[in-house]
């Protein structure tokens, strides 16, 4: 590795690290205000930022990308700014434990390119929120978007009276550059959003991080589903920056009993049933045959694009192309996860057929991420729910929308979204500014009763059973 | 309360499994396949299959039977048909599900 980029990874982090002694100081009076005066400034620029970021990427829709950047600012902001996160946090008197949060020092974000200055926005708001500096790692595909997105935020906490170089960029896309902030000792945590191999470094760089990777959403409708209600609700999330939400739906599954009016309601709604030459066709482009992964040609495209790409004809209008596929795996490309318009489709025999099906979605690339189902039946939602390994399971809700919070339900909004340990992250929550504290516990003293008027000799007497000591130990209580 | 029942068909012979599949009944399955003359007289020319559909509940003793039938069959001649929601599940996170092949 050159000196020269441990050179410049050692004087990002040495203003970083500044920042972060200057900024452990302030109050939360401090901290809110800049918090405020930043989500203002995003959220100024939320169109701005939107059209640089679509312009960019060639991804997406930039109408979509400025209700993202809303997400992002307004959202979050609105979700935070009541908390505390500075000093004294809680005290429960009955245990006496009185909790402190304390910043975590430098962090390092790395960004995804399918949805770029709304997770630039909010990872610097959540970092703000909790007192720690942040270093931003754009995808090089969507850098100038960043960098803008990160200077809009700057200057406005700078004139809120932020510490110096509390935001900072990285600006070179090599990936032995990311390597080398991901592993350096100054960095507190590395706060990852992308792919699998990048989540991957982060969790093998030796410091914390909170890596979060790919889904692979199956959405069960249920007989009793109001069906279209549920197309409807389901076009509405995989057409929403054309499918570049990783929460995004990517295989319906439904049962023959109402197969027939599922697949009507789809058509009627202008969304296209790939014939099965169509679907090697869309194949070929859509999922790169050697690893197995979404190519990144389709990823955020319109359907007219994609069938442009895909050498086929698709009527005018057509919202999200569906493929009806006989199985789930290596052999049926399209089961696994694309960014784009496209959703794979089941129809089962029955119920415990459906769910199956589910199973082996939420496992072939999703585990532990988002799983949605459409139902009106209770019983059956709380059995999905408990069935599918997902850290959200969306109902009667589009997944995309419904997965980020703040719009639909009452998740923390986020555009970080834990996948627990079977997405080999240590969370399944949305990510958000609390989990970017460090908490401190201060116990006062509160002995507890039974430990010491018990007769303590009785545990070296080794005749004693556990119920003997047991029922000794709460005499009395 | 378990079942076990048999169809041999051909070069395959599919095992009927119902109930609940806890470490005592896996036990009690075991030596009825030990004993049970369909398996005593398999050939390696025939496949062996698990229809496991009326099974609500696995043991990790009866997956370990599972594992020495499939291995018995070798290679592409065992599989697991008709499973419960929870119970594929329950393979899934075995991390055996392709091993298995659970259809």
């Amino acid at each position: 590795m050159s000196e020269n980029l441990l050179e410049i990874a050692d004087g990002i982090l040495e203003k970083a690290q500044l920042a972060a002694a200057e900024y452990h100081q302030f109050n939360q009076e401090q901290t809110d205000r800049i918090v405020e005066a930043v989500f203002k400034a995003g959220f100024n620029s939320r169109v701005k930022l939107a059209k640089m970021a679509h312009e960019e990427t060639g991804m997406g829709v930039w109408e979509h990308k400025v209700i993202k950047n809303v997400l992002g600012t307004q959202l979050v902001y609105e979700s935070i700014k009541n908390e505390k996160t500075v000093g004294v946090i809680s005290f429960n008197p009955m245990t006496g434990i009185a909790e402190i949060a304390q910043p975590l020092g430098p962090i390092l974000a790395v960004i995804p390119v399918t949805n770029p200055t709304s997770t630039v926005m909010f990872k610097i708001l959540i970092c703000l929120k909790s007192r720690n500096p942040i270093i931003v790692s754009s995808h090089r595909g969507a850098s100038k978007s960043c960098a803008e997105a990160v200077r809009i935020c700057y200057e406005a906490a700078l004139s809120a009276g932020a510490p110096e170089d509390c935001i900072q960029m990285i600006t070179s896309g090599s990936r032995d550059f990311t390597q080398i902030m991901m592993a350096h000792p100054k960095i507190a945590l590395i706060l990852a959003t992308g792919g699998t191999g990048l989540v991957k470094a982060a969790y093998s760089s030796g410091n914390p991080a909170i890596g979060v990777g790919p889904g692979n959403v199956p959405v069960f409708i249920d007989e009793s589903a109001d069906v279209p209600f549920a197309v409807s609700n389901i076009i509405t999330s995989k057409t929403f920056d054309n499918g570049t939400i990783c929460a995004s739906e990517q295989a319906i599954v439904t049962v023959d009993s109402i197969n027939s009016q599922v697949t009507a309601e789809f058509q009627r709604q202008n969304c296209y049933f790939l014939t099965p030459e169509e679907i090697r066709k869309v194949e070929k482009i859509a999922i790169v045959p050697e690893t197995g992964s979404m190519s990144p040609q389709v990823v955020g495209q319109s359907v007219s694009v994609i069938a442009k790409l895909a050498g086929i004809t698709v009527p005018e209008g057509t919202k999200i192309l569906l493929a009806k596929l006989d199985g789930i795996g290596k052999e049926f490309p399209l089961s696994s996860e694309v960014l784009a318009p496209i959703l794979a489709y089941y129809s089962a025999k029955d119920y415990d057929t459906a769910i199956n099906y589910c199973i082996d979605l939420n496992y072939l690339g999703g585990i532990g991420h988002s799983a949605g189902i459409y139902a009106n039946d209770d019983k059956r939602i709380m059995e999905y729910a408990e069935i599918l390994n997902a850290g959200r399971v969306l109902v009667n809700t589009p997944t995309s929308q419904g997965a980020v919070g703040g719009f639909f339900n009452g998740l923390p909004p986020s555009l970080t979204l834990g996948c627990g340990t079977g997405g080999k992250n240590i969370t399944t929550e949305n990510i958000t500014a609390k989990n970017l504290l460090n908490i401190q516990r201060v116990c006062r003293r509160k002995p507890i009763e039974m430990w010491f008027n018990f007769d303590q000799s009785a545990y070296f007497d080794e005749s004693l059973t556990a119920d003997e000591i047991t029922k000794e130990y709460y005499k009395n209580h | 309360m378990v079942t076990f029942d048999y169809n041999q068909e051909g070069k395959s012979i599919t095992l009927i499994f119902t109930g609940r599949m806890d470490y005592q009944a896996a036990g009690e399955i075991n030596e009825i396949l030990l004993s049970e003359p369909v398996m005593k007289n398999w050939t390696p020319e025939e496949s062996i299959i698990f229809d496991i559909g009326g099974v609500d509940y696995i043991a990790s003793s009866f997956i370990r039977i599972c594992i020495q039938h499939a291995k018995q069959a070798g290679s592409g001649r065992f599989s697991i048909i008709n499973c419960q929601p929870l119970v594929k599940k329950t393979f899934k996170i075995s991390g055996l599900d392709e091993t298995l092949h659970i259809t």
